[in-house]
């Protein structure tokens, strides 16, 4: 009976104690928490854009404590799956909406805005240790990474198959581990995308339905930071990412030069910010317009993001900022939409 | 167990000196014995190097920060107010449960097949992985009980915990109401009480170190946890809570210390595996802590009938 | 035995002594009114569990019924498991979990059995004291943990090293991991069923000019030997339904093509789950790739009940015997 007792005082001195961190556990001095409270915001979408919208909630935070954010990263095609059914307030994105998945908006009345906040460049990466590969045309792009490539386990595979495609070939006879996106991640549609692989697999006679996809025999993860590791973990590894994580990567991996016509071109915040990097994509945010109206919350964290302090953060996620005149239409365009 | 004469007198007898194959076998075991416990040294050791520096480097701010993209801003406050309010679901809610079925089933119960059923099944309930638990939560609590759960938030996270706990609790408190001997019960019989006041004055108070003792090394397992967590939907991303009403809180975004590590774990910055390596110190302490409590518990209220 | 005469007292003790009495020996009526309400209670406590086990089989397999009527069958045999393609091949993630646990119960069967038999028979008693509980400790670390320390180090310094793996992701570390994890329970079950062992066996064993190894090896662990499996099976158990350890070390995480290579990634049942949870995991259920992640929870219960009630037979027998 005491031992109950006992235990009993305890769970409730720890209850009380809970409560009391629940209470004070954000950084609001007066500790009022019984009113409801700011409003809250629900970002997913991109694992490519989250670190640009985790470090802009960050900032927002600062100044509005009240307000309750989320970021996630799953992926920008399952971001969007939410986004049309109304379960999110924006979608990162790093590639345009899908006819697809705005004909999925249009049915539940999902109404958006599209914003671009920010300028990538997709890098092919292979390890340090490759001294082999150090430039790749698209054609030896769609060789290695292509519908057709199932199988080829040694980079020499896929010599055949480049110089059909007009790239250079010349791959060693070593082990082809490649680690990339998946098909949730938006930066395997931007690369299928700007390395024109649907064109080049319609030409060699590939079935409609599997011309716009990649190999499926990859080690594939949603996680940028799996896929650095894996790329580390081998001596003749292949891979791409979103220039942030490359550039972060460390020296164990390399990033590769991409030949899209005009010569070997590395990708740098220059490269990609003046569009002669081939494989420069833009990054979005996808806004809930009818969440504008009830959520003021929702309003003033675009608000912030638009302004200099939060497109800062596209830079310090180690992203390329968008040139002016695209940060004024991107403006020009939320006015529009929250007016 | 000591050297047996019979191998003192052999060895005299025949003068023959050391075993040799004895002394080998012996040896392997001993080394079986040894790499397992020095499998644990080196993850110790290996989480403590880097883990240290960046506690030393950072402090205090380490706990008291929330979790950030950046890896100097980041800390494990949210992890633990996270990790502590789903205990609090899981003391709350299985425990009493876990108790009553226990004090049925070892008091009340008549040998029914109906109740040898119970029995069977809270065992392999205590056997099925955790990730199915987290199947369950996200099938009944943030699916199907959304409204009053409100989705993915600490409630259900906390009630799946509860449910994974539960069978744990139910056998080691039978186990514990088994230990007290049927004289106890019989003398409170023969003065006139029920089978309730038996229980509840004498049975329970005699059975409560037992109880406690597994009911906090299930507390401990249940904090250890994060694959049904992150069925459930403990957030992997960064979020604030904003100022809401405690409701409003307990309906929200959340996450535990597990799940914390498994995030960390996976981001590119290289100083994120420090951090990944500090927040498994603070995990691996906490767990000591209650592991420890509840050994203390056992030797200091254990009874020996 | 005498037959009780009717009629008298003694068929109806106090019941015809005096109506009243009947009444004082039962006791206050609200006494017993709450004593059956709290049985009652405690009864719906213990139904309760029942009510857990049912809602399990029933929401697994309501959603894995769904997803196989809504998947062309083929799917379930194709060249690898990748989900988001409608690629649902049920081997790859078989041999997966195969390839892991069996990883596993060859590093945690002879370390664990080893120990157990070195604790039972050769140590101390202080030695056990001191060293049994450290052992508990090995089983209490998270598997988070593990699955951080299994790709840290154990990938890098013994599969890349030692072996010459050459992926930093395995199921080789993953299997080793979960190895390390398992030991101690296989440790602590089999050491019991040993330490149960009646001291009169080993006397009369030893009274036949027997060795402590000999004694071991033939007289106590046969005898052990429904414990000794209980505890491999408990641990083979456990190692199907480990996650975490997967879900880092393992690698595959969006899915991988069948492979029997226990040094490049795969993906294991739970691994799978995980990586379909981590993805879409507050997608309304519509999708199929999501909806999969109920059949292979039903799969992996299947096989850890089929696991668990074949252990329970052999814990009963190693019960009963002593």
């Amino acid at each position: 009976m005491v031992k109950r007792k006992f235990v009993m005082k305890v769970a409730a001195a720890l209850s009380i104690a809970l409560v009391a961190a629940a209470c004070s556990s954000n950084s609001d001095p007066s500790g009022s928490s019984t009113t409801s409270g700011g409003g809250s915001v629900v970002v997913s979408g991109s694992s490519t854009v989250q670190p640009i919208s985790s470090l802009v909630a960050e900032k927002f935070n600062a100044s509005n404590p009240d307000v309750a954010v989320k970021v996630d990263g799953p992926g920008t095609g399952d971001g969007f799956v939410l986004f049309c059914e109304g379960q999110t307030d924006i979608n990162d994105a790093s590639r345009p909406i899908e006819d697809s998945e705005a004909a999925d908006c249009q049915k539940n009345g999902v109404n958006y805005t599209e914003l671009k906040v920010g300028l990538d460049g997709i890098t092919v990466m292979t390890s340090a240790n490759n001294a082999a590969v150090t430039c790749l045309t698209k054609g030896d792009l769609y060789s290695l990474f292509g519908p057709e490539s199932q199988g080829f386990t040694s980079w020499a595979d896929a010599n055949a198959l480049a110089m059909k495609q007009g790239g250079k070939g010349q791959f060693p006879d070593a082990p082809l581990d490649i680690t990339a996106p998946g098909e949730e991640s938006g930066t395997y549609d931007a690369f299928i995308e700007l390395v024109g692989i649907e064109d080049m697999a319609l030409a060699d006679k590939v079935p409609a339905d599997q011309a716009a996809t990649l190999r499926p025999d990859y080690q594939s993860s949603p996680s940028d930071n799996v896929i650095i590791q894996g790329i580390e973990g081998s001596d003749t590894s292949l891979g791409f990412v979103g220039f942030a994580f490359a550039d972060q990567a460390g020296s164990s991996v390399k990033k590769i030069e991409i030949d899209g016509g005009s010569g070997c071109v590395t990708p740098s915040q220059d490269t990609i910010a003046d569009g002669s990097y081939p494989l420069s994509r833009s990054l979005y945010i996808y806004v809930n317009n009818d969440k504008i109206k009830s959520n003021p919350a929702l309003k003033s964290f675009v608000d912030f993001y638009l302004t200099a302090d939060g497109l800062a953060s596209v830079n310090e996620a180690d992203y390329v900022d968008l040139p002016a005149d695209q940060i004024q239409a991107t403006k020009d365009a939320w006015a529009q939409a929250s007016a | 167990m000591a050297v047996t004469t019979t191998d003192v007198v052999r060895r005299n007898l025949r003068r023959q000196g050391t075993d040799w194959g004895g002394l080998l076998f012996e040896g392997a075991l001993l080394f079986a014995l040894l790499v397992s416990l020095g499998f644990l040294i080196i993850l110790v050791g290996q989480i403590l190097v880097q883990g240290l520096a960046l506690l030393a480097e950072r402090g205090t701010s380490f706990l008291t920060s929330q979790s950030s993209s950046l890896p100097g801003r980041a800390g494990v406050s949210q992890a633990l107010v996270g990790s502590l309010m789903l205990m609090l679901f899981v003391v709350a809610t299985a425990f009493p449960l876990g108790i009553a079925a226990a004090v049925y089933l070892e008091e009340y119960a008549a040998d029914t097949r109906f109740n040898r059923f119970i029995t069977v099944n809270v065992r392999n309930l205590a056997g099925v992985p955790s990730i199915v638990y987290g199947l369950l939560g996200l099938a009944i609590y943030v699916k199907a009980m959304s409204g009053f759960t409100g989705g993915a938030s600490v409630i259900s996270g906390g009630l799946t915990l509860a449910i994974l706990v539960l069978p744990i609790v139910v056998i080691t408190a039978s186990e514990a109401l088994r230990a007290v001997p049927q004289g106890i019960r019989e003398a409170g019989y023969g003065v006139g009480a029920t089978k309730w006041e038996v229980v509840r004055s004498h049975v329970l108070p005699a059975a409560a170190p037992g109880i406690l003792t597994g009911t906090v090394l299930s507390l401990a397992r249940a904090f250890g946890e994060t694959a049904p967590l992150i069925l459930v939907g403990a957030v992997t991303g960064v979020f604030f809570t904003g100022s809401g009403s405690l409701v409003e809180k307990f309906q929200g975004a959340y996450t535990s210390l597990p799940t914390i590590v498994y995030t960390w774990s996976k981001l590119p910055q290289a100083e994120f595996q420090k951090l990944t390596a500090a927040a498994i110190v603070v995990l691996l302490v906490m767990l000591l802590t209650v592991n420890g409590a509840a050994i203390w518990l056992r030797n200091r209220y254990e009874r020996k009938w | 035995m005498t037959q009780v005469p009717t009629g008298t007292h003694l068929e109806r003790p106090g019941a015809s002594l005096a109506p009243g009495l009947s009444a004082v020996l039962l006791g206050d009526p609200r006494r017993r009114r709450r004593e059956k309400l709290i049985a009652a209670a405690f009864r719906a406590a213990a139904a309760f569990s029942i009510l857990v086990g049912v809602l399990i089989v029933v929401s697994l397999l309501g959603e894995a019924v769904s997803f196989l009527r809504s998947i062309p069958l083929r799917s379930l045999w194709t060249d690898g498991w990748f989900p988001r393609r409608g690629m649902f091949d049920v081997k790859t993630i078989l041999f997966g979990t195969l390839i892991v646990s069996v990883i596993a119960m060859v590093i945690a069967a002879p370390l664990g059995i080893g120990a157990a038999v070195f604790l039972s028979e050769y140590a101390s008693s202080r030695f056990r004291r001191t060293v049994k509980p450290i052992l508990e400790t090995l089983a209490a670390i998270p598997s988070v943990v593990m699955g951080f320390f299994a790709l840290t180090w154990i990938s890098p310094s013994i599969v890349e090293k030692l072996m010459g793996g050459n992926s930093i992701f395995s199921m080789m570390a993953a299997g080793i991991g979960v190895g390390i994890l398992v030991t101690p329970l296989v440790a602590s079950i089999a050491e019991d069923a040993m330490h149960a062992v009646p001291q009169s066996l080993r006397e009369a064993s030893y009274g036949l000019a027997a060795r402590r190894r000999t004694t071991s090896v033939r007289i106590v662990m046969p005898a052990a030997v429904s414990g000794i499996v209980a505890s491999l099976i408990v641990g083979l158990s456990r190692a199907v339904g480990e996650t975490m350890v997967v879900a880092i070390a393992a690698g595959a995480s969006g899915g991988s093509l069948f492979t029997v290579d226990p040094f490049g990634p795969g993906q294991t049942m739970t691994g799978a789950m995980a990586a379909l949870a981590t993805g879409s995991d507050q997608v309304t259920g519509n999708s199929a790739a999501f909806q999969s992640l109920f059949f292979v929870g039903l799969l992996l219960f299947g096989m850890t009940l089929v696991l668990n009630l074949i252990s329970e037979r052999f814990v009963r027998r190693m019960r009963a015997k002593y």
